[in-house]
């Protein structure tokens, strides 16, 4: 999968935890972005895509990524080396 | 608090968790009170209202586990069997997996009455050690 599928996939999980038909994620995404993104949902939001993607996250992890792009980037980091 | 931890707890429909009920949040409905009523639509008597499980799961997640500083996400149950005043019911409940880079986790849980029947199941999210 790719990142481009992987940011797809992220897309439909946005839209359904966070109940927003509207959202379109893109690379430079940020929280601040998203209207329904707060720390409630943040978390909501990691459950879905770690259930999704069959794979887990650091806190540090989490922390350190600074937008959409940079956690696609580390799904694909880790669908890869599965 | 892992995955796979399992729990088990024991809970009764007693008249004073019935009545509390009732007067706390006034659902009257003829279904939960009126014993002809319920006979007529097939129970055995009247039926306890559902939500009364919710309050045993809020007792189980906030008394009963290990750590105390935990808070419920979300939560869904299935109602499957009626559940009548008096009963005695077996929570059973499994830490089905731990999400540990946001500090949750999901916990899968059932009730069944004393004749070994599932009367509910659903799953909670709770945070942990927030």
């Amino acid at each position: 999968m790719g990142t481009a599928e992987i940011l797809n996939e992220c897309n439909k999980i946005f839209i359904d935890q966070l109940d927003n038909d509207s959202i379109v994620l893109k690379r430079e995404t940020t929280a601040a972005d998203v209207e329904e993104w707060d720390s409630l949902t943040h978390i909501q939001l990691i459950v879905a895509i770690e259930k999704f993607f069959k794979i887990r996250f650091t806190t540090a992890e989490i922390q350190g990524f600074k937008n959409v792009g940079a956690m696609c980037d580390d799904i694909e980091k880790k669908l890869n080396s599965k | 608090m892992k995955k796979g931890d399992k729990y088990i707890q024991q809970f009764k429909v007693t008249e004073e968790v019935y009545k509390g009920f009732l007067n706390v949040f006034k659902d009257k409905n003829p279904m939960h009170t009126d014993e002809q009523f319920a006979k007529s639509k097939g129970f055995k008597s009247v039926v306890m209202h559902g939500n009364i499980l919710n309050g045993f799961l809020s007792y189980f997640i906030g008394e009963c586990l290990p750590e105390k500083n935990v808070m419920i996400y979300s939560q869904s149950i299935d109602f499957k069997k009626p559940v009548f005043l008096n009963d005695s019911l077996i929570f059973r409940a499994n830490i089905e997996d731990v999400f540990e880079s946001v500090k949750t986790a999901e916990i899968k849980f059932d009730f069944q009455n004393s004749e070994g029947i599932k009367v509910a199941k659903g799953n909670i999210m709770i945070g942990v050690n927030l």
